[in-house]
């Protein structure tokens, strides 16, 4: 069987990037591929560093003790039993007009590329630039001149869009920081010039980041009592910001305003389409648990958007209303055959892409129309998606070397001291 | 227990946001329950102020203003906790002790649950876990992406006082103020005249424990400085 694209991502032209473990795959707007890129590092990378680390501590020790025998050089650590298991996967995307960007398990790595559209017979991507972190990045954001970088340890970076080598990441200094893990990050710019950072993280924080200045915060946003996972500034009013993630609902925002514009409930709406694998992990589970709700997508588009929750088999519509001081009301709750891993949307030809969890290796991904009402409708399989379905060469014997497609009961606090 | 990570998720209870923060039961000497309205807020903050005697000794100084302790340890809150539920008995009869009050909390993660933009005039780190080991460092209490969150809750003019018999710490602490944009050192003789850094240096019982062992107690001070105009 195949491995379900773990990643899908579509620009302004309808260009299809997907990702699957740690390749990414371009395609055109027939499906074609027209770039690859494989992450040519393997997950030792990190082992490495330790052997060399340590080799370096014990050479730096013996100069001070004038010891004469040679070093003995530590050996590669291996994991023990239990530990967890190392992945190296591309774990996120980006893309503004020519430039992608992803980030890496394997030395934690954000990766640069300049897309080259003309080149139509090799390969479209080029890497201008690998600039390693010192802890896994979880989220990218970009504007024209540099990639914003979020990661698990909570600190942002900014790694500049050009082809000056990259910096040592031990120099690397971040820009801003949260003592939480980060979820998500956007930069945007309003049109007054001023720019801003927006991050979410783990714990329930929306900040509001001044930006390059980023030493001084404009505001937090206070609504969410669960782990942030998206969000989503609407291309229509970009002062607006949708955010979701472990809550039962969807927040609407005025950010720049700091003001709490609606919440929409998901809980009633996903209901149904819950099951047994929402429940809390086993060693918490309790006779009262309830089934656990996660806003895993958001995608805007005019003043729609559509709200995917982890592990269920629909998608939900939703229209903002800006007459009516911004409310939020649901048109549409639409079942899908599987379950959505990642979704995007394809400006060029009005629909939104999902990649499914699946074993049917020709139904990797599915085009869901949108009309003009904003609702959608699911399209026969376009040959475009079945050409990037079947460009899709990784092969697993089984769901368990599945990259964990469902990971955020693991963000949800269950601490009892 | 010495130590607490503050990294780990605990079982804490915070507001979520400043504005759903409940102070009358705090300071019910300053809650005026006809307007249900607090008459004073928050002002003076004690980060990870142990077993609070520096609040006890800053009370009488500030009378009218509001003082809260923020400790991670919870047996120690609660030593705390009863400490003025005592003295605010002993002194009944002068309304004393009535502006200083303590909660549980993660000060690192939760600061902008509890305060507005601009509330406090003075925060202070007192004897902070030194956290020795480099790959421990962002564990301490200040770091250059945390005195963005101090500067937010800080007015302008605001001061930030810092003392530690850890010289490295303190030159730590030092380095990381005197490089983030919105901080200025001030002067020794600034130091001198400020009635704070005297309780700061003599009240609390870590610093009395450093007199008792002759050790070496290290202060600096910073002023929050204006809001840059082009930044919002």
């Amino acid at each position: 069987m195949k491995h379900p694209f773990q990643i899908v991502l579509s620009d302004q032209d309808g260009h299809v990037f997907t990702s699957v473990k740690n390749e990414i795959l371009v395609f055109n707007t027939d499906g074609q591929r027209i770039g690859h890129w494989i992450d040519p590092l393997d997950k030792s990378v990190t082992l490495k560093k330790q052997q060399e680390e340590k080799i370096k501590q014990l050479s730096e020790k013996k100069l001070k003790t004038n010891d004469e025998t040679p070093i003995k050089i530590p050996k590669i650590p291996v994991p023990g039993l239990g530990a967890p298991p190392l992945y190296n996967y591309i774990r996120s995307l980006s893309v503004r007009n020519d430039i992608l960007v992803g980030t890496t398990d394997s030395d934690k790595a954000v990766v640069i590329f300049r897309i080259d559209f003309s080149n139509n017979i090799g390969n479209c991507l080029c890497l201008i630039k690998r600039q390693v972190l010192p802890k896994r990045p979880c989220a990218v954001s970009q504007n024209d001149k540099v990639v914003v970088v979020a990661d698990k340890f909570g600190d942002v970076y900014t790694v500049s869009i050009d082809l000056n080598e990259p910096v040592e990441d031990k120099a690397l200094a971040p820009i801003l920081g949260h003592v939480s893990m980060l979820s998500d990050v956007l930069i945007t710019t309003r049109d007054d010039g001023k720019s801003f950072i927006l991050t979410a993280d783990r714990d329930e924080h929306i900040r509001v980041t001044n930006y390059p200045k980023s030493y001084v915060i404009k505001s937090w946003l206070f609504g969410h009592r669960e782990f942030i996972l998206s969000l989503v500034i609407p291309e229509f009013n970009r002062d607006l910001l949708i955010s979701g993630g472990g809550d039962n609902y969807v927040l609407l925002w005025n950010w720049y305003d700091n003001k709490l514009l609606d919440q929409v409930d998901i809980r009633t709406l996903i209901e149904p389409f819950l099951n047994d694998s929402h429940l809390p992990p086993e060693r918490f589970l309790t006779e009262d648990s309830v089934k656990e709700v996660t806003v895993s997508n958001i995608i805007s588009y005019a003043e729609y958007f559509y709200v995917v929750c982890e592990n269920t088999k629909c998608i939900n519509g939703f229209k903002i209303d800006a007459g009516d001081g911004f409310k939020v009301n649901h048109i549409q709750t639409l079942t899908t055959q599987h379950s959505i891993v990642d979704i995007t949307l394809d400006k060029l030809k009005n629909q939104l892409i999902a990649c499914f969890d699946t074993e049917d290796e020709h139904k990797l991904l599915a085009g869901f129309a949108i009309a003009d009402d904003g609702l959608l409708q699911q399209q026969e399989q376009s040959k475009a998606l079945t050409n990037i379905s079947d460009a899709n060469e990784c092969l697993v014997e089984s769901r368990d070397d599945f990259y964990p497609l469902y990971y955020t009961s693991t963000l949800r606090k269950r601490s009892d001291h | 227990r010495a130590h607490s990570n503050p990294f780990s998720d605990h079982c804490l209870d915070y507001p979520t946001s400043p504005d759903s923060m409940e102070w009358k039961n705090m300071y019910p000497g300053f809650y005026d329950k006809e307007r249900d309205e607090m008459t004073s807020q928050v002002e003076i903050a004690d980060i990870g102020c142990g077993y609070g005697g520096l609040m006890i000794k800053l009370a009488p100084e500030f009378p009218q203003q509001l003082i809260l302790g923020m400790e991670i340890r919870v047996q120690v809150t609660q030593y705390v906790e009863d400490r003025i539920i005592a003295l605010r008995e002993q002194n009944q009869h002068t309304n004393g002790y009535q502006n200083i009050s303590v909660l549980r909390g993660n000060a690192m993660k939760f600061i902008p649950n509890f305060f507005h933009k601009g509330q406090l005039q003075k925060m202070f780190f007192c004897f902070p876990d030194p956290h020795f080991k480099q790959r421990k460092h962002k564990a301490r209490i200040i770091t250059n992406t945390l005195l963005s969150e101090y500067a937010y809750v800080l007015r302008e003019g605001g001061i930030v006082y810092t003392i530690t018999d850890v010289e490295d710490l303190h030159l730590w602490m030092v380095k990381h103020l005197e490089a983030h944009p919105m901080f200025e050192r001030l002067s020794k003789e600034w130091e001198q005249q400020d009635k704070c850094v005297e309780i700061m240096y003599n009240a609390t019982e870590e610093g009395q424990k450093v007199t008792r062992n002759k050790g070496s107690k290290f202060v600096a001070c910073f002023k929050r400085l204006p809001t840059p105009e082009d930044t919002e």
